[in-house]
């Protein structure tokens, strides 16, 4: 015992000591949460659209008015043909295009069905996939205004279905809020890696290992050792981008923090030690001294980049290969997302996100007994 | 390495002499626990290192021949994490009692970096000794130094023997060999021989007859019947020859050095 606090203590003195570390593990956090926080936006806003009005009346006037009211699409052109429409597209001044016939309003009387051509830009799916719902919306709120009118005029019209859809958990579609807590994954897997990364290279550009290797501090201390100072400062850069998340960009925090806590705690506990055990395997021991440097860097690619991709950070799990969808229960990140997710958004709780913390558990026993045996092993090398 | 079987006394200074690649680094890392032998057992202590590694390396002290030391850490720092590994309770007192024995107590808050290399393999070695180790093995701790350096070093290299622990110490360097109690000459993995320099030297006189010839040219020595080794030196030639080699004239018969002691040992190896 007295060895780890030794080495935890000497590792906490070195980072203290670094010139860049300690301003590195409050300022890249701070920087990914505003990076992506405020740059990634899936949400709707301001979309340009052109419009060929040839109708002219109070339907097309109430049309663009329900378009534009909710500040989702604007109005960029007024287009005098369907041609300068498309025209529009194609330059990118407009994303959605709109074309409303003439006579519209007459046609409408008759109890005809009013023809409206929509064009919208499909070179990013997501966009049109949203872009498409928002018009629909409209449509629909327009049509039923219709309706209403004529049962005002003595007709008893309905719509034939009128849906009430409800939108749980992040009602106002707020990308920040689906983001934070897939960020806070990212950032903690990004740090712990960076960290224990750091902590190996530390000891190799020390010429330490065989100097420790030789003194009585077992493998299992000299692991304990070097994770737990680093798994404290990752905790604490968790809990900065909790914060920030929450009073920042109003990320609410539904279900119980100490969960939540527990869970980022697991994590921080996994992530360590898988990098750990990847370090090792990788041989940083005596032999590699040299190459320690670049294994660091690429170890840290090599385990962020799946993690990015397959934890369901941004990406759909469900929408994946089948093969990514099993690969994607090998990313510890994914249960700790699941988890903050399920606590935060939705204020679930033990009941429900359990098997996650359960998969967090399992990965941490599993990894600190791999990478110890691992350990053992390279010292008898 | 090949059936190595060597004794260092308490309070000795053991001298592991070899070229580059003999084995010596092989050996001290076999004996402080961090490599495993393919077969056979290490005896450090009393203690088989292959069965109770970590009671052994409680007792060792090793300085490895690259400069293990924290350079972000002060020279003190370095010192006290190293006998918390050891004996945490007595940590203070004994990197105290180091930055004393050392003489680096005027660097104590100096970072291990900033410091010259004579102080830091300085520091390097009270590191391995600030624990006060029975047993102490020492990987060319001179290599790199200036001569002055190398002179301070193996002064606190005997200061570590006359406190009662046994030193086993590697080098290449003739001249340091000399400095050693005992030495070992180890060649290819094997031990050549064993003994103090002086019984090594005259155990290379029975066996050979150790010349120079001044004036003569190399090849004209090199082709003379009985001359095992010949080599240029200053206004003539050193030879190496046969008991039973014919001095011719002008010769003189020299004192052999550790050196010639090595070159002749390893020529009747090959």
């Amino acid at each position: 015992m007295s060895r780890i606090l030794a080495l935890a203590e000497k590792e906490l003195l070195q980072i203290r000591r670094d010139h860049v570390l300690p301003r590195l593990i409050v300022l890249l956090p701070s920087l990914m949460l505003f990076l992506f926080g405020y740059a990634i936006n899936f949400t709707l806003k301001n979309i340009p659209v052109a419009v060929h009005d040839a109708a002219q009346d109070r339907i097309s006037k109430t049309l663009l008015w329900e378009l534009t009211k909710e500040g989702t699409f604007r109005l960029a052109l007024q287009a005098q043909s369907r041609e300068e429409v498309v025209a529009a597209l194609d330059r990118g001044r407009a994303r959605v295009g709109l074309v409303v016939p003439a006579g519209a309003l007459e046609r409408v009387r008759r109890g005809e069905s009013v023809g409206l051509e929509i064009y919208v830009d499909g070179t990013d799916p997501n966009f049109a996939f949203q872009a498409q719902a928002a018009l629909r919306r409209v449509i629909q709120e327009v049509n039923a205004r219709i309706l209403v009118g004529r049962a005002l005029a003595g007709e008893r019209v309905l719509p034939p279905l009128s849906p009430e859809i409800h939108t749980l958990y992040n009602p106002e579609n707020k990308t920040a809020w689906f983001m934070i807590p897939g960020i806070l994954g990212l950032v903690l897997t990004a740090f712990t890696v960076l960290l224990t990364a750091l902590a190996i290279v530390r000891e190799a550009e020390s010429r330490m290992m065989e100097s420790l290797l030789a003194s009585p501090l077992r493998p299992y201390e000299m692991v304990l050792g070097k994770v737990l100072p680093n798994l404290f400062i990752a905790f604490g850069v968790a809990l900065l981008v909790l914060a920030l998340g929450h009073f920042v960009f109003g990320v609410p925090v539904r279900g119980s923090l100490s969960l939540l806590l527990l869970a980022m705690f697991l994590f921080v506990l996994v992530a360590m030690f898988l990098f750990v055990l990847g370090s090792l395997a990788a041989g940083v021991l005596i032999s590699t001294v040299a190459r320690t440097q670049v294994q660091a860097v690429f170890g840290t690619y090599a385990y962020v980049l799946p993690t990015i991709v397959l934890s369901g950070f941004v990406f759909p799990i469900e929408g994946m290969p089948r093969l990514f969808q099993a690969l994607s229960y090998l990313v510890p990140a994914r249960y700790l997302i699941e988890v903050l997710r399920g606590v935060m958004l939705k204020g679930v709780g033990l009941q429900v996100v359990w098997p996650h913390l359960l998969a967090l558990a399992l990965f941490s026993a599993l990894v600190l007994l791999l990478a110890s045996a691992r350990f053992q092993r390279q010292v008898a090398v | 390495m090949d059936r190595v079987s060597l004794e260092v006394r308490p309070g000795e200074v053991f001298g592991l002499l070899g070229p580059n690649g003999a084995g010596k680094t092989t050996l001290v890392r076999i004996l402080s626990g961090v490599l495993r032998p393919d077969e056979g057992r290490a005896l450090v202590a009393g203690l088989d290192v292959g069965r109770e590694p970590y009671r052994v390396k409680a007792l060792i002290g090793y300085a490895t021949q690259e400069q293990s030391l924290y350079r972000d850490l002060s020279v003190e720092e370095n010192l006290l994490f190293r006998a918390r590994l050891h004996r945490p309770k007595e940590a203070k007192i004994l990197a105290a009692e180091a930055l004393a024995r050392f003489g680096l107590a005027p660097y104590a808050k100096t970072l291990a970096g900033h410091l010259s290399g004579g102080w830091r393999q300085r520091l390097a070695l009270a590191q391995a000794v600030v624990h006060r180790p029975q047993v102490l093995f020492l990987d060319e701790p001179t290599t790199g130094l200036d001569p002055l350096s190398r002179r301070g070093i193996w002064g606190l290299i005997h200061q570590e023997a006359a406190r009662g622990a046994a030193v086993l110490v590697t080098t290449h360097y003739m001249d340091e060999a000399e400095r050693c109690h005992r030495l070992a000459l180890l060649f290819a993995g094997r031990v050549l021989a064993v003994g103090t320099p002086q019984e090594l030297k005259a155990l290379a006189r029975e066996r050979a007859r150790f010349l120079f010839a001044p004036g003569f040219a190399l090849e004209a020595a090199t082709s003379l019947p009985g001359v095992l080794e010949a080599w240029p030196s200053g206004e003539g030639v050193r030879l190496i020859a046969r008991k039973d080699f014919q001095m011719g004239v002008g010769f003189q018969e020299v004192e052999p050095s550790l050196e010639d002691v090595f070159a002749l040992l390893t020529k009747e190896a090959l």
